[in-house]
C-alpha cells in the first residue's frame, strides 16, 4: 500500500478461495492495491482447513493459506443472511476490481454476477476464474488443481513412458492460470483508465493451460501426432536429462542442444573412448543409443559433487543445472540475490517466509508487508473506516451472526 | 470489437522462452511486431515442424505462438540496424527480449542504454535466472530452470530420476508472468510517465509452481520425497492418479472436509453399481485426509481402484460431473481437441493462413471478455512478411529497405 506503487489507490474485492484466484490478486496486492477478501466462518476457504487435524481446529494456522494471501485484508461475512449480501454489495460499490473463483452459480445466487452488477457499475473490472469457465455444459464442474492439470493435458505430458501420467508437482493450473488472469485484469485496468469502461473477464483455468500447450495441440490438429510423456528426454536435444551425483538422491541436469554442446561435454568428460564412437557425434545417433548414452554419462557424473559439476559444466559453456530441493532453494545464491523469500511474522504461525512473484520492477518494486490475514482480522477497519458503519450497527450485525 | 490493449505497441525480440508472451499481448489487442534476425528467428529451426521437414515456415512453435503478430527482419547488432531499432522504440510501449548476455551487449539492448534513449519504454527481459546476480548469464533451458526452481526434485518416482514435463512448461510460466509484469509496468507509467525494467526469472517462476512448498519447508525443515502418482500427506502416501480401463483419472482423497461430499457421492455410486463400497466406516463428517493412517488410506483405495479399473475415462468423468465428484480424465491432445466443453466455448479457431496455403487449428484465446475482443488475430508472420509495412511506418521506403536487405541488416 506504499505511495508510488503501480496500483496505489486501486481497490480490489476478492471472493472465493483455493490458490488460483488468490494468487492472481497477489499481482495487484504486491504492487500497492488495497485488497479485501470476503470470507466466511461457516464455509471457510478450504486452504484454511488444510492444517487442521483432530487436535487442531484453528482456521488461522494454515501456512498454505497464509503464505498465498499476504498483503490482503480479511472480513468475515455471512452471505446466507440478506444483510450480509447487502454489505457485500456495498463493498462492490467501493471496489475497482471484483475477483472471484467460485463455480458460476454462487455469485448469481447473491446477485453478485456481472449481469446484475454491470448496469450500476459499468466501470467495474470483474474477473471470474473457475476451473471450466462461465459457460458450457461442464461449467459447474467443481475441481481442484489436480483435476485441472489432468483435464488440460499436463498430467499426460509428465511421467515415464512406462508408468503413470503423474503430472508436475504442485497442480499446474493453480500456478499457471493466475499468471494469465492477472494479465487480463491489468489489461482491463489499463483500458478502464483510458476510457472508464469496465468488463467481465471469464478465465477458465483449464483453458489457460490448454492454451499454453498450443504447440502440442497443433501437432495433433495439424499432423495427427499425439506427443506423449518421455521422462526427461527431448526430441530435439540429447543427452537431455537428470544424472546422479555423489551422495544420496543428489542430481545434476545436462542438456546438449547441438553437436557443439556434445563436443564440449566430451571434452569435460576427458574424451573417453566410448564417446569417440561416430554414432554419438550427431543428434540422430545419440537419440538412437540414448539408453547407453545416459548410462555412460551417469557413470561419469556419479563421481562428482553436484554443485561442483554444475559450476564446471556452466564454465565450459554448457546448459547444466542442479536438482534443488526445497532446502536448497533457501541457500540458492541467485534467489537470495533477488530477495525471493521475504520474512514475515504471523500472529499464529510465527515467523515464516513468503515468495515474491517471478518478475522484478526496477522503478515501482513490489512490496510484501502484511502477513496473510486471520479470518475476519480487518472487520473493524473495513466496516468502520471503509464503509463508515456506525458502532451500534456493527455490534448488532456481529451479535446476530452476520459478521462471521 | 476492439481489444483491451488497443493502441499498445510491442517489439518482441524473444525466442522460445518469450514466444507465448507476444501471443498473449496480441490476443489482448496489442500490435506485436516480432523482430527476427535476417533469415528468421532461431525458434523456426528448433523444435517440431508440421509435415516433418525442417521448413522454417512450418515450425510448430512459430505457427502456434507467433500467431496474430506482424513480423520483420532486422539485425540490431549492426549499427544501421540498431539505429532503425531505436526509431521503432520511439513509437513502441514495450520491448520484450530473451537475449543471451553477449547478444545483449552486441546490440546495446541493455536496460540502462534503452532507458536513457527511450525513457517511456518498458523493457521486459525473460532470462533463466534474471538479469543480475551470481547466476545471471548462465545457460538455462527448461530442464535446467525446472531443476533449479525446485519442481523436479518433487516430480516423478522415488526409484528413478527427478522429472520435468515433456513440454517446456517453465517457458509458459515465464511468458505469462512476463505479460503480467509488463502490463503492471505500463499501468505504473500512466502515473509516473516513465518506463521501467521488468526482470523475469524463469527460476523464480518455477519456485511458484510448487505452491509455497519452499516456504512451508522453512517451517518444518523436512524435504518431501518424490511420490509419483501418490501424494505425500504426513506419513502416508495417498493415490492421486489411478489407472482406469483406457487411461488414467485424477482423483484425490486429500482436500480435507471439502472432499467429504465427493466421497459420500462416490461411495453411493459404487454401491449403485454393485461394487463393494469402501469397507472403511467412520463418521464422514469428521473425515479429514490428514488424520488417516496408511492402513486406512489403503482400505479406502482398494475398492476405488477396482471401480476405476472397470470403467473408461469418459464413463468416469460423466458420472463424476453428474454427481459433483472431483474426478477428472487424464486427457491427451486428441481428447482435449474433442472436448464438448471447449467446443461449446469455441475454444479452438481455424486460422486461415493464405500466405502458406494452410489453415491451422489452435486455441483461439486464453480468456474472454465482455465488450472486448480477445481472439487470435491472424496467422504467424512469414519471414520478413511485414518489412515493407513496418519499415514504412518509420519512413524507410522501398529502395532503402532493399538496400538494407542487400547489406544483411533487414
Amino acid at each position: 500500500m506504499s505511495v508510488g506503487a503501480a496500483f496505489a489507490g486501486v481497490k480490489v474485492l476478492e471472493f472465493g478461495g483455493g490458490a488460483a484466484g488468490p494468487i492472481a490478486v497477489r499481482h495487484l496486492a504486491d504492487h500497492g492495491a488495497t485488497v479485501i477478501r470476503v470470507e466466511s466462518r461457516e464455509r471457510p476457504d478450504f486452504l484454511r482447513l488444510l492444517a487442521q487435524s483432530a487436535r487442531n481446529r484453528d482456521l488461522d494456522a494454515a501456512p498454505f493459506f497464509t503464505m498465498l494471501n499476504c498483503n490482503k485484508l480479511s472480513v468475515a461475512l455471512n452471505l446466507n443472511d440478506p444483510r450480509g449480501i447487502a454489505l457485500a454489495h456495498r463493498l462492490v460499490d467501493w471496489c475497482d476490481v471484483l475477483a472471484e473463483n467460485f463455480a458460476p452459480r454462487a455469485m448469481r445466487k447473491w446477485g453478485l454476477d456481472w449481469e446484475s452488477l454491470s448496469a450500476r457499475r459499468p466501470d467495474l473490472v470483474m474477473v471470474s476464474t473457475c476451473l471450466m469457465g462461465q459457460t458450457g455444459p461442464r461449467r459447474d464442474y467443481p475441481g481442484f488443481g489436480g483435476q485441472g492439470s489432468a483435464i488440460s493435458g499436463f498430467n499426460f505430458l509428465t511421467g515415464w513412458p512406462d508408468r503413470e501420467a503423474v503430472g508436475q508437482h504442485g497442480t499446474i493450473t493453480d500456478s499457471l492460470a493466475p499468471r494469465f488472469s492477472a494479465a487480463a485484469v491489468v489489461a482491463a485496468l489499463l483500458r478502464r483508465r483510458r476510457t472508464g469502461q469496465g468488463c467481465h473477464l471469464d478465465v477458465a483455468q483449464t483453458e489457460t493451460a490448454a492454451y499454453a500447450l498450443s504447440g502440442w495441440m497443433l501437432e495433433w490438429t495439424g499432423d495427427g501426432v499425439v506427443v506423449g510423456r518421455d521422462g526427461n528426454r527431448s526430441r530435439f536435444a540429447s543427452p537431455h536429462g537428470a544424472f546422479p551425483c555423489r551422495g544420496e538422491d543428489r542430481w545434476c541436469t545436462i542438456a546438449c542442444h547441438d553437436d557443439e554442446d556434445w563436443r564440449r561435454l566430451v571434452d569435460e568428460m576427458g574424451s573417453p573412448a566410448w564417446a569417440a564412437d561416430e554414432n554419438f557425434s550427431t543428434l540422430a545417433g545419440r537419440k538412437a543409443s540414448e539408453d547407453e548414452l545416459e548410462a555412460r554419462i551417469a557413470q561419469w557424473t556419479r563421481g562428482f559433487d553436484r554443485d561442483e559439476l554444475f559450476r564446471r559444466l556452466q564454465a565450459a559453456g554448457l546448459d547444466a543445472g542442479v536438482v534443488e530441493t526445497c532446502a536448497d532453494l533457501h541457500e540458492d545464491p541467485q534467489l537470495r540475490h533477488r530477495g525471493h523469500f521475504v520474512p514475515l511474522r504471523h500472529a499464529v504461525i510465527g515467523e515464516h517466509p513468503v515468495e515474491r512473484l517471478g518478475y522484478e520492477l526496477s522503478d515501482t518494486p513490489a512490496a510484501i508487508e502484511l502477513p496473510g490475514p486471520r479470518l475476519g482480522e480487518h472487520g473493524d477497519r473495513v466496516w468502520r473506516e471503509i464503509l463508515g458503519l456506525p458502532d451500534d450497527e456493527i455490534e448488532t450485525l456481529a451479535r446476530e451472526g452476520v459478521l462471521r | 470489437m476492439q481489444g483491451l490493449l488497443d493502441g499498445v505497441r510491442v517489439l518482441d525480440l524473444s525466442d522460445e522462452r518469450g514466444i507465448l508472451c507476444g501471443r498473449i499481448l496480441s490476443d489482448l489487442g496489442a500490435d506485436v511486431v516480432r523482430v527476427e534476425p535476417p533469415g528468421g528467428s532461431p525458434v523456426r529451426r528448433r523444435g517440431a515442424h508440421l509435415g516433418g521437414s525442417p521448413d522454417p515456415e512450418r515450425s510448430v512453435e512459430w505457427l502456434a505462438y507467433a500467431a496474430g503478430s506482424r513480423g520483420i527482419t532486422l539485425d540490431p547488432t549492426r549499427p544501421r540496424g540498431r539505429e532503425i531499432l531505436d526509431r521503432l522504440c520511439e513509437r513502441a510501449d514495450l520491448l520484450v527480449e530473451t537475449l543471451d548476455p553477449s547478444a545483449l551487449a552486441a546490440a546495446r539492448l541493455d536496460w540502462p542504454t534503452l532507458s536513457a534513449r527511450h525513457p517511456r519504454l518498458v523493457v521486459c527481459s525473460i532470462t533463466p535466472f534474471g538479469r543480475s546476480g551470481p547466476f545471471a548469464g548462465l545457460r538455462g533451458s527448461d530442464l535446467t530452470v525446472t531443476a533449479m526452481g525446485g519442481n523436479m526434485a518433487l516430480t516423478g518416482d522415488e526409484d528413478r530420476a527427478p522429472l520435468r514435463c515433456t513440454m517446456p512448461s517453465s517457458h509458459w510460466h515465464g511468458a505469462a508472468e512476463a505479460a503480467t509484469g509488463s502490463l503492471v509496468a505500463l499501468f505504473a507509467r500512466e502515473t509516473t510517465g516513465r518506463g521501467q525494467h521488468v526482470d523475469v526469472s524463469l527460476q523464480a517462476c518455477v519456485v511458484g509452481t510448487i505452491m509455497t512448498g519452499a516456504s512451508q519447508w522453512w517451517l518444518d525443515r523436512r524435504d518431501r520425497p518424490r511420490s509419483g502418482a501418490l501424494y505425500v500427506v504426513g506419513a502416508t502416501r495417498q493415490r492421486e492418479v489411478w489407472p482406469c480401463r483406457d487411461g488414467f483419472v485424477s482423483y484425490g482423497l486429500r482436500g480435507g472436509p471439502a472432499r467429504v461430499p465427493g466421497l459420500v457421492a462416490i461411495a453411493g455410486w459404487m454401491a449403485e453399481s454393485g461394487v463393494e463400497a469402501p469397507a472403511w466406516r467412520r463418521d464422514w463428517k469428521a473425515y479429514n485426509h490428514v488424520d488417516l493412517s496408511q492402513d486406512e488410506v489403503d482400505e479406502l483405495a482398494e475398492p476405488l481402484q477396482r471401480f476405476f479399473a472397470a470403467r473408461t475415462m469418459r464413463e468416469l468423468f460423466d458420472g463424476a460431473v453428474a454427481r459433483g465428484i472431483m474426478l477428472a480424465p487424464v486427457n491427451d491432445s486428441r481428447e482435449i481437441s474433442a472436448s464438448e466443453q471447449l467446443a461449446a466455448r469455441d475454444f479452438f479457431a481455424d486460422v486461415a493462413d493464405p500466405g502458406r496455403g494452410i489453415s491451422v487449428r489452435i486455441p483461439a484465446r486464453f480468456a474472454r471478455a465482455t465488450d472486448a475482443d480477445m481472439d487470435v488475430r491472424g496467422p504467424a508472420p512469414r519471414i520478413g512478411e511485414h518489412n515493407a509495412q513496418v519499415y514504412g511506418e518509420i519512413g524507410v521506403g522501398a529502395d532503402e529497405l532493399a538496400a538494407l536487405a542487400r547489406e544483411g541488416v533487414a
